[in-house]
């Protein structure tokens, strides 16, 4: 980390920051799996064999590899390759809008909390807490019932609902930063608030906040891939993971294929997101740990 | 006491949370009057629902009641079969405490001594294999597991029955048992083999055997116990988590819980029943939580000296 800020040149500085995750096997092996899942996202367009919606009934339930369908076909002719990578398409932008909104409303209440005390930012806390307590997913189920479904209903769901673990990551890394001498001298030396919060406060919290962001992302795709699955996320027809899985459940004597595809996608996207957070988190804290000496 | 009272207060803020967010969400959705008629109402039906739920009453008016019969724990009847939705409600609740306990009891039974013995020797090859496949489940989505879960243990193998809940045949209760304890086994194992592990580096611990005392007494009756306890401090987030999965669970097997009310009632847009339920979701959680936080405030001495 030290060379890296010595000698900021844009090329050094991004190549070592490589060589340094590429130490710690969980960024490594799950960073490179989610950017390899990030880029089929971006140009799913390309990599679709098929329209992931077009059905052919001549042509149901079509193995691996049979006709041209990589992955074969489902109980409606429709090819399962495409539909899958449709399905991770949807998840992604999914997961990361509401992620997006988890992460500036989680962000601004706890920056809002560790700066000052306050009866009202007390209360703040209190609700966040609750809201934290409740069971994600029956809050979920409740509120996407009511918000409608569909893509902007879903995410924003998602985005008002579960940004709490953004406050307290927030709050508990930026009521330490406060009382950090360099913070203290800042403020003494009549520096205003907002440069303070900006200039020194949330530079800190990068690190950190990235880390989260990756494994709340896990959780926001599981989230929004079970309330698809329940038939209140997704609208039927659209080609998402749970809804792919629940298509399935009619099938799984005659066609398990058409279960294992969607959940090994699924599992397979969530532990790359987990390993990824996990191994940002371990880098965060080393970073920190240099820091500190 | 002040714990008690803490308890209290945040008791109070949950119920005007929750409370309030109920109200004003119905009301943000629509004029409540046009989902609670139906669809193809008419407006002479709209004006009747109005009248008869109050809605034709100002905003305020309409909280005050609503707060007053919240007070009662009185939420209404249901739309859809004129039921009290707080008796729908208990009616329901057993069936998923009895679910939830069960999965309780499966995790800790299985994360209790797989967690000492990987927190153990955490480096050894077998061991380092095992908490690679408890990592991978304990991200996994817990409904796609129990759909994996079916697939194998009722359709490829015929054990159990895949789905459906029968009060008198054990063999339905073990498929959403065991689903639904994926959704807290493998995260309980890994946060007792982290304590076993940091346990095992503690003063007492090489005090114990620089004593001589053998590496099964020092795992079991000195580093164990003190992972336990922080495992046991998680209860109340697990057991959201289990009423979270509980909701997925019961509606893949068809059991009469709480879950599954919500789910139908959501669909039918029964909003008494909603409000009732997710009022006493809300209740649950708080119970568990708080007893949980006072418990270990005079299980664990360290936590009693600096409160």
């Amino acid at each position: 980390m030290k060379s890296a800020i010595l000698h900021p040149g844009g090329g050094q500085r991004a190549l070592e920051a490589l060589r340094q995750g590429a130490r710690i096997p969980e960024l490594a092996i799950g960073g490179s799996v989610f950017v390899v899942l990030l880029l089929l996202a971006v140009f799913g367009d390309l990599v679709q064999t098929h329209d992931p919606v077009k059905s052919d009934l001549t042509r149901r339930f079509l193995g691996i590899g049979e006709g041209g369908h990589w992955l074969g076909t489902d109980h409606m002719g429709r090819d399962v390759w495409s539909r899958v990578v449709a399905g991770l398409q949807w998840s992604m932008a999914c997961a990361f809008a509401a992620n997006i909104i988890n992460l500036l409303i989680g962000t601004a209440l706890g920056l809002a909390a560790a700066e000052r005390e306050g009866t009202l930012r007390n209360f703040a806390r209190q609700v966040t807490d609750a809201l934290q307590a409740f069971p994600s997913l029956i809050a979920a189920i409740v509120v996407v019932v009511l918000v409608g479904q569909g893509f902007v209903p879903l995410v924003l769901t998602l985005g008002l609902l579960s940004w709490p673990i953004f406050m307290r990551v927030t709050h508990a890394e930026a009521s330490s930063l406060y009382t950090r001498d360099y913070v203290k001298a800042a403020n003494i030396a009549g520096v205003g608030r907002v440069r303070i919060m900006l200039g020194h406060i949330v530079p800190g919290l990068r690190a950190s906040l990235v880390s989260v962001f990756a494994l709340h992302f896990a959780a926001l795709l599981i989230a929004e891939s079970a309330l698809s699955f329940l038939g209140i996320g997704a609208p039927l027809g659209v080609p998402t993971w749970g809804n792919m899985l629940a298509e399935s459940r009619q099938y799984v004597l005659i066609e398990p294929r058409l279960l294992l595809v969607p959940a090994s996608a699924i599992i397979l996207t969530v532990i790359a997101a987990n390993l990824f957070g996990d191994g940002l988190g371990i880098h965060a804290r080393r970073g920190r740990r240099a820091g500190d000496r | 006491m002040s714990d008690v009272f803490a308890q209290v207060r945040k008791l109070v803020v949950l119920v005007l949370v929750v409370g309030y967010a109920l109200f004003f969400l119905l009301r943000a959705a629509g004029d409540p009057a046009y989902v609670i008629a139906g669809m193809n109402a008419t407006p002479e039906q709209i004006t009747a629902v109005r009248e008869q739920y109050g809605l034709d009453q100002p905003l305020w008016r309409q909280f005050v009641v609503y707060l007053g019969g919240l007070a009662q724990l009185d939420f209404g009847v249901s739309i859809t079969t004129g039921d009290p939705a707080m008796a729908l409600v208990l009616d329901r609740l057993p069936h998923t405490l009895q679910l939830a306990l069960m999965a309780m009891v499966l995790s800790v039974a299985v994360a209790i001594p797989l967690g000492a013995w990987l927190g153990a020797r955490p480096n050894a090859p077998l061991r380092r294999a095992v908490s690679g496949v408890v990592f991978v489940l304990q991200g996994s989505p817990g409904f796609v597991l129990a759909l994996l879960m079916i697939q194998l243990f009722a359709v490829e193998l015929l054990w159990l029955p895949s789905v459906g809940y029968d009060a008198g045949d054990w063999r339905t209760w073990v498929l959403p048992t065991m689903s639904l304890a994926m959704f807290s086994a493998p995260s309980l194992t890994r946060v007792i083999a982290a304590n076993v592990v940091e346990a095992m580096h503690e003063d007492y611990v090489r005090t114990a055997r620089a004593f001589g005392a053998s590496f099964s007494v020092i795992l079991w009756r000195h580093a164990l116990p003190n992972a336990l306890l922080g495992g046991a401090a998680l209860a109340g987030v697990q057991f959201a988590g289990l009423l979270s999965g509980s909701a997925v669970i019961e509606s893949i097997y068809g059991w009469p819980g709480l879950g599954s009310l919500l789910l139908e009632s959501v669909s039918t847009f029964d909003f008494p029943v909603v409000q009732a339920e997710v009022f006493v979701i809300a209740l649950l959680v708080f119970a568990v939580n708080a007893s949980t936080d006072l418990l270990f405030k005079r299980l664990d001495p360290r936590l009693r000296e600096r409160s």
